[in-house]
């Protein structure tokens, strides 16, 4: 589904990307663990198609085409989706309206019918009632005075409406009480399907212990450095980011590195 | 804000701009028209003749008001006089209205009372002006006025409108204001406001199109703990060109007074946006609080937004803030990643940041109406943007 090849980004001149490469198939589940500051909200961006983001090297395809030609909302009804680790506060606009237009954008891009105002609300009533979240958030503009859990479960409840093939979640978890943390994971989980596949980007083992991997990836400096499955991420908790340090000998970039 | 050198008295003000930026350059210093005199006097070079207080209005424009909410309740002008054959005022019984050739005098003495007024400017075959004047008294609650401003397209119109609107203790209300004019003509209203103890004024606007727009509000807090809200938005393109002068005098003790606007201009146009708030001094208790926000949706677009504070007195909370900036990049993204396509996305952000301000508007018609006025003066999707 997703083949990501050597990629190397740059933002204002400064390389974050080093080749990095991931092959995520359908039904798959993969972590993206790493310390701050490897890239990994970078991937999370340059995937859903940010600008400012200046690919210099490499090459990702998605479902048979490359991804990096498409504008963000062409991603968008391509079924990408990006879960916003600050999702933004959009003043004047509520939901109800948003979430219409931009379902009914990505049908009309992928030739179906759009959904009149009964179908809409009958398919978010459902999505709601799942997340735990109260109706009148509909009536209120787009995350504007959400608290930050409110502000996340709003992105898993967009991504439940929008049912995407391919959804990158970036540290969904962040800010998240235990609670909200496993009201978020049972909306991931109760979308998992073998024709949907997840990248979940993580500082934390927490979440996967709820969302459980079928891969695991440490990002370091640009690149993945190690991947496994779900006991890896384990481990990196036990030895924290140090431990990957020191198994992956310094290379000469590291020097510069933070 | 410096008063008109003809003084507000006088009745022809329309032909008193056209003098005084046309032939004798005597307001050219006048620091509250710098960025607005060029304009006039562009104005000012042609011949404006009397407008024709008979014209006829197409059925397009009488469509625009008329609507079903104020049916029974509307006063028409035609180029600044009162026409009884548009106007459609047999419900309104709590009101009295006084008309001569061009001004009225309403006086709502009853409680919760919608007066819908609409000034249409019609094109006559040279340039021409007109002038009206507007006394409102309001002695009791929940009173309403909508002042609707629309025009045909042709030759150059100038409107003057001088409106004074006098709260007594324990009055209420709300001045919710429409201009919606094509790029033939310019507009000019001159708005006072007195409020008693215990008085509330509140006030909306949407402005859009028009040559030249220039609105100033004198709104005085004379008596104790009286309030006054004010909000608006003016979405600007082509070469239209609108200027807001707000003065807000706190003039008792405990008094309040809220004030938040919206601009947005593209291509070439030019809003300015000046909000001065005054503490007098003894006005002790005052709660004034001023917010302007403007967008710019092309490099060759201009806003100027200057809030004046000036306090004389010691117990004050005062608040001010303006900014001019572009369209958030971020939230632009996060609406495409949806999957709303760029140009919609843009729309989609234009108009919240505009409707924002009219949220808390209690008429849901006159919301919504203002709305729809937001949306139809957005950028166009495919439109150039230069």
């Amino acid at each position: 589904m997703l083949n990501i090849d050597n990629l190397h980004v740059c933002v204002a001149g400064k390389e974050i990307l080093k080749g990095l490469s991931l092959v995520v198939n359908a039904g798959e589940v993969h972590a993206i663990m790493g310390p701050n500051g490897a890239g990994k909200s970078t991937l999370g961006n340059v995937l859903a198609g940010r600008e400012g983001y200046e690919i210099t090297a490499g090459s990702v395809e998605y479902a048979g085409r490359n991804l990096l030609d498409l504008e963000p909302e062409q991603r968008a009804a391509e079924g990408l989706f990006l879960a916003f680790q600050y999702p933004v506060e959009i003043p004047g606009v509520n939901n109800t309206y948003f979430l219409k237009a931009a379902l009914n954008a990505q049908r009309k891009h992928r030739g179906e019918p759009e959904l009149d105002s009964m179908q809409f609300l009958k398919s978010v009533r459902e999505k709601l009632r799942v997340l735990h979240i109260p109706d009148d958030l509909m009536s209120r503009a787009v995350n504007a005075g959400f608290s930050g859990g409110e502000k996340k479960r709003n992105e898993i409840f967009q991504m439940a409406l929008l049912a995407p093939k391919l959804a990158i979640l970036d540290e969904t978890d962040s800010g998240l009480d235990i609670d909200a943390l496993k009201m978020v994971a049972d909306g991931v989980n109760a979308m998992r399907d073998p024709q949907r596949a997840f990248v979940v980007i993580t500082h934390y083992q927490r979440l996967l212990d709820y969302i459980v991997p079928d891969f695991v990836h440490v990002m370091v400096d640009g690149r993945i450095v190690e991947s496994g499955d779900k006991s890896l991420a384990l481990k990196l908790e036990e030895h924290g980011y140090a431990w990957i340090a020191d198994r992956h000998a310094p290379h000469e970039s590291r020097a510069g590195a933070a | 804000m410096r008063r008109m050198k003809a003084g507000p008295e006088r009745r022809d003000v329309a032909a008193v701009l056209l003098e005084e930026f046309g032939g004798s350059d005597v307001r050219v210093r006048d620091e509250s028209w710098r960025y607005s005199k060029t304009a006039l006097r562009a104005l000012a070079q042609h011949e404006f003749a009397v407008a024709d207080p008979r014209a006829e209005l197409p059925a397009a424009l009488t469509d625009r008001f008329d609507w079903a909410e104020t049916r029974g309740r509307r006063i028409v002008f035609v180029n600044g006089t009162f026409s009884p054959a548009y106007s459609d005022g047999g419900a309104l019984a709590g009101v009295s209205i006084d008309h001569a050739a061009d001004s009225a005098t309403l006086k709502f003495a009853g409680n919760a009372e919608l007066v819908h007024l609409v000034f249409a400017s019609i094109p006559g075959p040279q340039p021409a002006r007109w002038n009206a004047k507007l006394d409102i008294r309001v002695c009791a609650r929940g009173m309403h006025v909508i002042e609707q401003h629309v025009g045909a397209a042709g030759a150059d119109v100038l409107g003057a409108l001088q409106s004074h609107v006098d709260i007594a203790e324990q009055g209420e209300a709300q001045l919710s204001t429409l201009c919606d004019l094509p790029d033939s003509v310019s507009l000019y209203r001159h708005n006072r406001a007195d409020i008693a103890g215990d008085g509330v004024f509140a006030t909306a606007q949407a402005l859009f199109g028009g040559r030249l727009q220039r609105h100033e509000a004198i709104v005085k807090l004379a008596g104790s703990r009286s309030r006054h809200s004010a909000r608006g938005a003016f979405v600007l393109r082509g070469r239209q060109h609108v200027d807001v002068h707000l003065d807000v005098r706190h003039l008792a003790r405990d008094t309040a007074s809220d004030v938040v606007w919206r601009g947005v201009a593209d291509q070439r146009a030019r809003g300015i946006l000046h909000g001065a708030i005054t503490v007098a001094p003894g006005a002790d208790g005052a709660d004034a609080r001023l917010q302007t926000k403007n967008l710019l949706l092309s490099p060759h677009a201009e806003i100027d937004a200057q809030p004046v504070l000036e306090i004389h007195a010691d117990e004050v909370k005062a608040s001010h803030g303006a900014t001019v900036g572009q369209l958030d990049d971020i939230a632009l993204f996060y609406l495409r990643s949806r999957g709303i396509p760029a140009a919609a996305a843009r729309g989609l952000l234009i108009g919240g940041f505009c409707r924002e301000v009219f949220a808390d508007i209690a008429d849901a018609d006159l919301r919504s109406r203002l709305e729809a006025a937001i949306g139809t003066h957005l950028p166009q999707p495919g439109e150039d943007t230069p």
